[in-house]
């Protein structure tokens, strides 16, 4: 953060780094049933079920709160962790709800109603002295209906930024059973986010069912992101709302150049039986679609990441994503090969800042002058 | 080469730590089963305060399917992405050139602790051991 005007209040910095991808959590589970109306109040909330074992329980250790309450849930410590430890300017949060594992789309939806309730109150209410948690409207795909009711009624709220999906889903996010939602979210220039979800859900993790290991489910996260990514392109989804914009969150992204090769060569023969598509798929790709870092690929040669970052044009379409408090948290600072001041720019801010319409520069608060850690402390760590 | 003195010897039992800042630097110090080790509270990876991570035993198999479990205590993993350290020399399990700085520890006399330089406020009476960190 640099200083853009010197005396005078109130001070304004300029917006360096945007965080795409940090999850809030709730106190406890029954936060959410204060959010909710019976006869859903009194139900047991379908809950995300770890089949599939991540190192650290899933999170980063030191962000677990000294209370004992879950990582994530503590806005201090992510003042502290996200905002001041890696300098987030903005952090957009995408709540992990795990919606797309209620079978019952009425049920879902009420769900999904409480989750923005809740984040509305808190994370984006009482928590948010600073106005830099930006946040995501939880939508229940499975119900379109009331998904576009809730994108009514929500849409224009300062701090919420763009609808969220789960990557398990009922079918491919093209097909036109879900259009309905990008209608409403483009009409409201809203962009929908899509984050990975539990192993549980409507449809398995890989398009081979259920893998032994966490270590396969991880890595094969990519398989479920082209399904979504080809079919929305396919369908026509971006010729039909040409305001629509689309965001892969914790996918990986160095797939991405070779499936895109793919499809625009496949265009060229088959384009007949998708005459919509005016364009090469992959030109879509670029005006519509855009992609997080994180968990970001760390070849042998880092030199091999920049040469990928080339072929996929990341200067449009990566935007930096942490996943704090996960245990797979990037920091900006450590996990990216050095790259040209203007790409890193991109990548770190401007792309995100462009897709969420944030301001170049925010006014000051107290975090930015108070260090995060005590330099003065000799034992700083002690544990039996 | 400096000398710091750690603590007690009975301020860190065995099963616990202590991460101290020397010089600048915050090191971890370990007592796993009465042996005594040091590592910089840095992970090559991404600097992740490594010193916090979970002590651990290390899983070896001949073949796939079977799991041994050997040297209970004697792994650390980092506590963001799981790497596995061996604490005896800062190596990580899988084949890299990635290392922790390891450090000697050495329990002495507080008689003599108390003649290292830097070391006269520390509260120690005769009768104590303490746990040094060559650094």
């Amino acid at each position: 953060m640099e200083e853009a005007t010197t005396k005078g209040a109130p001070r304004e910095v300029t917006v360096n780094l945007i965080d795409c991808d940090v999850h809030p959590y709730l106190k406890h589970p029954d936060e959410l049933r204060e959010y909710m109306r019976e006869p859903w109040r009194s139900r047991t909330i379908p809950s995300r079920r770890q089949i599939f074992l991540p190192p650290g329980d899933g999170r980063r250790l030191d962000a677990l709160p000294e209370d004992g309450s879950p990582a994530g849930s503590d806005p201090k410590l992510v003042e502290k962790q996200v905002l001041q430890g890696i300098g987030a300017d903005y952090v957009i949060l995408i709540p992990s709800s795990s919606i797309s594992i209620i079978p019952d789309p009425v049920f879902a939806a009420e769900v999904a109603q409480a989750w923005n309730d809740w984040q509305i109150d808190t994370w984006l209410g009482k928590y948010n002295w600073h106005g830099r948690f930006k946040s995501s409207i939880v939508i229940a795909p499975q119900n379109p209906e009331r998904a576009v009711r809730e994108i009514e009624r929500l849409a224009g709220h300062p701090h919420l930024v763009q609808i969220l999906v789960g990557s398990s889903a009922q079918a491919a996010y093209g097909k036109r059973q879900y259009h309905p939602i990008w209608e409403a979210a483009a009409r409201h220039n809203l962009p929908a986010a899509l984050h990975v979800e539990s192993p549980i859900g409507p449809t398995p993790p890989t398009p081979l069912g259920y893998p032994t290991y966490f270590l396969e489910f991880h890595t094969l996260y990519p398989t479920i992101y082209m399904t979504h990514l080809v079919s929305l392109i396919a369908e026509g989804v971006f010729e039909k709302y040409p305001d629509f914009k689309f965001v892969f969150v914790e996918g990986g992204s160095a797939w991405l150049a070779p499936i895109m090769w793919r499809m625009d060569k496949d265009w060229r023969g088959a384009r007949a039986e998708a005459p919509w598509l005016k364009r090469r798929p992959s030109e879509y790709l670029r005006d519509h679609i855009r992609f997080s870092t994180q968990p970001i690929e760390e070849p042998e040669n880092p030199r091999h990441l920049l040469q990928i970052f080339e072929m996929m044009e990341a200067e449009h379409v990566l935007m930096f994503a942490s996943d704090y408090p996960h245990w797979d948290f990037d920091d900006p600072k450590r996990a990216f090969p050095r790259m040209p001041e203007e790409l890193k720019r991109r990548i770190f801010c401007e792309n995100a800042r462009e897709l969420y319409n944030l301001p170049a520069t925010r006014r000051a608060d107290s975090l930015d002058s108070i260090h995060a850690t005590d330099e003065s402390q000799q034992i700083i760590g002690a544990s039996h | 080469m400096g000398k710091y003195v750690v603590g007690k010897v009975s301020e860190l039992p065995p099963s616990s730590r202590r991460i101290v800042r020397v010089n600048g630097r915050e090191i971890g110090v370990f007592n796993v089963k009465g042996k005594y080790y040091a590592l910089r509270n840095v992970c090559p990876h991404q600097s992740a305060p490594l010193c916090l991570g979970e002590l651990t035993g290390l899983a070896v198999s001949d073949e796939p399917g079977e799991i041994e479990w050997t040297r209970e205590g004697e792994i650390l993993r980092c506590p963001w992405h799981g790497w596995e350290f061996d604490i005896s020399n800062g190596s990580t399990i899988f084949q890299s050139k990635a290392r922790v700085k390891t450090y000697e520890v050495q329990v002495e006399k507080a008689a003599l602790a108390r003649m290292i330089e830097g070391v006269e406020t520390y509260p120690v009476t005769v009768e104590d051991e303490v746990v040094i960190l060559e650094y």
